[in-house]
């Protein structure tokens, strides 16, 4: 399934601090088309920012993002070019950030009606194929706050699929969830992960991220400590920090 | 004193009826006015350009930092002076109220916006939307839940605040009083009259607010 061939995405020397405190500390990555890359650390290791780095929701102080080949970082990118790039690249929120005015249908149909100029009937069409495809199609006019956490987390990932993007995002995408309603989400984005699609995603799911990932990274202290297959990073993990850590979550 | 109250209602009602026609007209224009000017310094304030947040700032530091009555004789004096064409006092009056007002909507549309929670703005711009459809689109229909009711609140303040008219002797409630009290030396009967007005006022106002605030709430 992955593409060695196409590079989806490329860090090179990544750097981010916020004020004096270090996040990430020089981070060189390269994402394959079709790989599923899971992100695994302590809290405060800089996985979050580094995720947040790839659609420039945070803006590094040092190093390059390329996206295809083209660079984002580029300071003489216009708005719209960042805008282009963003809508090839999807994220899932920790909590969530639906659209709370708008009724769910809207939530998926708004930015390709917008950003796309998709039709209003075939944007909706779509919609409900996505919403079925996620078992929330009765929920299709109901505003969001009628909606449980996982619902609302379908919902999101829907709304990001609406975009049709290349790659998506998953910044902790249970962690603020109702314990019973983790393996809801966790079905829809594991489903994801074997439609060929790019994923890059940072879980405390260590469960899930050994099921689902071709490449796990471990990142502590702004810096990918180990990286491997789910297999050598969980089975024969070589650096102490790794050891420690998992030794503590597993 | 209920027998003088009603005495004096019988026979200056139509004073304290156009005071309060006076009162209410007063506070709508100011909020509409104020709003449209209120809006464009929050435009102002928030902008890029630090000029431009500059003169915003330093506008609503000088209208937030003096008293209100103080504004009323500047605009009084200086206005009907330094500018070309006819203003009558009513007007000079209502333009101070609506430049004071501007300054605190402002302040509220401001607010508003920024108690928007930041991740609304982030879920936009991760799907690509453009930063007018994210502000157009997600932003502001969420801030005008909260701008509303702190407008309507503006309403009510404006309804008091116009009685400071009176030193100028533009008709509303409380220049009734001054009229009713000066032709017919009572004091306490006529006050209760214009209290009472301004009562009705504020409970009507502040009842409608509230039905439009369960409306706005209605999806929450």
């Amino acid at each position: 399934m992955i593409n060695y061939e196409r590079e989806m995405i490329r860090v090179q020397g990544l750097k981010k601090s916020f004020g004096k405190l270090p996040v990430l500390c020089g981070i060189d990555q390269v994402i394959y088309e079709g790989e599923v890359v899971s992100i695994i650390g302590p809290s405060g290791s800089g996985k979050s920012t580094f995720l947040r780095c790839l659609n420039l929701l945070e803006k590094p102080e040092e190093g390059q993002v390329f996206f295809e080949g083209a660079e984002i970082t580029n300071k003489k990118l216009k708005k719209k070019e960042l805008d282009q790039y963003r809508q090839k690249i999807g994220m899932v929120f920790q909590h969530f950030h639906v659209f709370p005015h708008l009724k769910v249908i809207e939530n998926i149909t708004l930015a390709p009606i917008l950003e796309k100029k998709m039709e209003k009937a075939k944007a909706e069409a779509m919609a409900e194929d996505l919403l079925k495809r996620v078992g929330l199609l009765d929920k299709r006019d109901e505003y969001p706050t009628k909606l449980s956490g996982g619902q609302k987390q379908r919902l999101a990932i829907v709304r990001a699929l609406a975009m049709e993007p290349q790659v998506i995002l998953f910044d902790e995408p249970t962690s603020a969830l109702d314990p019973e309603m983790v393996k809801e989400v966790l079905d829809v984005i594991g489903e994801l992960t074997q439609s060929g699609m790019t994923i890059v995603i940072v879980t405390h799911e260590m469960g899930f991220a050994r099921k689902v990932s071709d490449r796990v990274l471990f990142m502590d202290e702004g810096l990918v400590q180990e990286e491997g297959t789910p297999e050598e990073v969980f089975g024969n993990p070589k650096g102490e920090r790794c050891k420690d850590f998992l030794s503590k979550v597993l | 004193m209920l027998e003088t109250i009603s005495q004096i209602w019988d026979r200056y009602g139509y004073v304290y009826l156009q005071g309060t026609w006076g009162t209410v007209y007063i506070a709508l224009l100011t909020v509409l006015f104020g709003s449209v000017l209120g809006m464009l310094l929050s435009v102002l304030k928030m902008s890029r350009f630090k000029v431009l947040q500059a003169v915003s700032g330093f506008y609503i530091w000088i209208i937030r930092g003096t008293p209100v009555l103080l504004q009323l004789y500047f605009f009084y004096f200086f206005l009907p002076q330094y500018l070309p064409f006819e203003l009558s006092e009513e007007q000079c009056i209502i333009m101070a109220l609506v430049v004071n007002a501007s300054a605190y909507v402002a302040e509220i549309i401001r607010s508003g916006i920024q108690a928007v929670e930041i991740g609304q703005t982030e879920a936009a711009k991760s799907l690509g939307m453009s930063g007018f459809h994210t502000m157009t689109r997600i932003i502001l229909p969420q801030a005008i839940k909260n701008i509303l009711p702190a407008l309507g609140n503006e309403f009510i303040v404006m309804i008091k605040e116009a009685s400071l008219a009176s030193v100028f002797f533009i008709t509303e409630i409380t220049s009734a009083f001054k009229t009713v009290q000066s032709a017919t030396f009572i004091t306490i009967p006529a006050l209760a009259i214009s209290g009472a007005l301004y009562l009705i006022l504020t409970t009507v106002s502040s009842f409608l607010m509230k039905l439009a605030e369960r409306r706005l709430k209605a999806n929450d």
